[in-house]
């Protein structure tokens, strides 16, 4: 799919008084959606996503004169009030708390979003039984929000977005007050969206697991700026900001067992010839069976302490760690020959202890 | 039947008909409500939407139009009805060209009455969840249709509630209002019951007033709970 930019924020500030200071809620931030991109925003609460995400279709306006918003090539913030409104209506958005209003029935609260639509009465009806079904709530159009669960509810929320077939959908939060599963259900849902409808998704969230199950791209927010952007398995196998890492961890656990591997025994009195390693790998290179050549070829034992796998968009990411224990020479050969396949290696502890007189 | 009724309240039955009757006090108690609540109504409704609206965090944002309606409001809410019927006598004589009789009376009550409404209006208003008017918003609507399509719809199980209240506070007002001349069920609990020692009729105007009142409340709660799906 060629890439082609669908939202384009450039040099954006948010800027709030707050008794008298000044808080920089979005701080000179940049961020590129391509058409087709299902993008996640990460970071904790009060990071700025909500108000980086509104500037999008400008519930919230840049507070500096040197912004700029383009959206599906056209600059928001050149737009008259009345051009705005068109222009927002073909952003969809979904709301942490659904956002449905309590006094329409299910089917009234789709409805709700086709007033401006220009279509007949019929056509209208036509519209919401269809996106009904789109969400998979057929049978409760006739039902209020109150008798709905959460999941439902985001779903009816899904289906009032999408009536005015917009290209975008924001999700803001869209899955952080439904339990786990009900999480995934609505993440599948919005992936399954993206591949039928091409329909380009912004998500902000503090879950990685939301992250890692849908987005191709992701963008990690701390304090009003992108402190790391990039696509999904980068992010994942290199991440470079401390803040990544952590938000990586919040999902592989690889620095709270690094943590834990650290405290045992065996890891404070490391022999000689004996490396704490961290082998990373993606892709084919995990079809190899590496720790047997290891052994077969220079006779260096592992001893796998952790290890975490997931599957990103198709492509198998591990993450292990592993002690390798084997002459000092054979050690450093084992390492070269793993690099050659294609493994990220990171030694954490070369052992210094001689070796004592086994018994 | 007329023996019996004659037998007990006396008073009663001799002034139920006529010129200053309780019938005619029915009429111009419903007439005075009916017109205060209105044209009240209309007044203080537009009142409090302009208050939500212009707030602080409102759709349409305006500190120096917020402060003046604000005031506004606290100036008529502060004056005591029985003296805001004295004080509004000049412009009472120029709307409705007299200051007695229901007539008279409409223009001080629809004073007393449209401001007190109008807080009721934008304290309801303002707890119409914020999340969907921006909602609204996103799906591209102006201040018009959030107004109409979203404060009014979403407020509406609470609007009934506290029309409810306000009405019967001018029921309450009319009552008042007869002290000065104004007619109705008050002017004849006063006049006629109270002044001339015929309790019977006291207690008569009280129980029409409380059956308006409970006509009243018991349609709103109807309405309230039909128009009610939270």
């Amino acid at each position: 799919m060629a890439a082609e930019p669908i939202i384009e924020l450039k040099n954006i500030c948010v800027t709030f008084k707050e008794d008298k200071r000044d808080v920089h809620a979005v701080d000179h931030v940049d961020l590129n959606v391509d058409r087709g991109d299902i993008y996640g925003v990460v970071g904790y609460s009060g990071a700025g996503k909500s108000t980086l995400i509104r500037v999008i279709n400008l519930l919230q306006r840049p507070t500096n004169a040197d912004a700029s918003v383009k959206v599906n090539g056209t600059d928001l913030l050149g737009l008259d009030a009345s051009k705005l409104r068109g222009e927002r209506r073909k952003i969809g958005m979904i709301f942490q708390h659904f956002n449905l209003m309590q006094s329409l029935s299910i089917a009234d609260n789709v409805d709700f979003a086709l007033k401006k639509a220009h279509l007949s009465k019929a056509d209208r009806k036509k519209r919401v039984a269809e996106l009904l079904e789109l969400v998979g709530l057929t049978d409760k159009a006739d039902d209020y929000p109150a008798q709905l669960s959460g999941g439902q509810k985001q779903r009816v929320g899904i289906a009032r977005a999408l009536a005015n077939r917009p290209d975008i959908l924001i999700s803001d939060e869209a899955t952080s007050a439904l339990d786990p599963k009900t999480t995934v259900a609505i993440l599948d849902l919005l992936a399954d969206l993206n591949r039928k409808l091409g329909l380009t998704v912004v998500l902000i969230t503090h879950e990685m697991d939301a992250v890692k199950r849908i987005c191709n791209r992701v963008a990690v927010m701390e304090a009003g700026r992108l402190v790391e952007t990039g696509d999904l398995l980068q992010i994942f196998s290199q991440p470079e900001a401390p803040l990544t890492k952590d938000f990586i961890d919040t999902t592989t656990h690889l620095e709270s067992a690094l943590a834990a591997v650290n405290q045992q025994a065996a890891i404070k009195h490391l022999q000689v010839g004996s490396v704490l390693v961290q082998l990373g790998y993606q892709g084919e290179s995990t079809d190899q069976p590496l720790i047997t050549e290891l052994y077969r070829r220079f006779e260096v034992s592992a001893n796998i302490l952790y290890g975490n796998l997931e599957i990103l968009q198709g492509t198998p990411v591990g993450n292990l760690l592993v002690i390798l224990s084997g002459t000092p020479k054979h050690t450093e050969q084992a390492l070269v020959f793993m690099k050659e396949q294609r493994v990220s290696v990171k030694v954490l502890k070369s052992g210094t202890e001689e070796v004592s007189v086994h018994d | 039947m007329i023996d019996f009724l004659t037998k007990i309240m006396p008073n009663v039955v001799e002034n139920w008909s006529g010129d200053n009757g309780i019938l005619l006090g029915i009429g111009q108690t419903l007439y005075m409500t009916f017109w205060t609540t209105l044209i009240g109504g209309i007044l203080g409704l537009i009142l409090g939407i302009a208050l939500v609206v212009t707030e602080k965090k409102g759709i349409l944002a305006n500190a120096v139009v917020y402060s003046i309606l604000d005031k506004i409001v606290n100036i008529f809410r502060s004056i005591p009805f029985v003296i805001l019927l004295a004080v509004a006598f000049p412009l009472t004589q120029l709307l409705v060209h007299t200051t007695i009789g229901p007539k008279g009376a409409l223009v001080p009550l629809i004073l007393g009455s449209a401001p007190f409404y109008a807080r009721q209006v934008q304290n309801t208003l303002v707890q119409v969840d914020s999340g969907v008017i921006e909602s609204a918003e996103a799906l591209g609507y102006g201040p018009w249709t959030i107004v109409f399509s979203v404060y009014l719809r979403e407020g509406l199980p609470d609007l009934i509630r506290t029309s409810v209240l306000t009405i019967i506070s001018i029921i309450g007002l009319t009552a008042m209002a007869g002290a000065v001349g104004a007619g109705g069920l008050g002017y004849i609990a006063i006049s006629k019951g109270y002044q001339r020692y015929q309790n019977d009729i006291i207690w008569v105007c009280t129980l029409l007033i409380l059956v308006i009142v409970f006509i009243v409340q018991g349609l709103g709660d109807l309405w309230a709970r039909k128009v009610d799906h939270s």
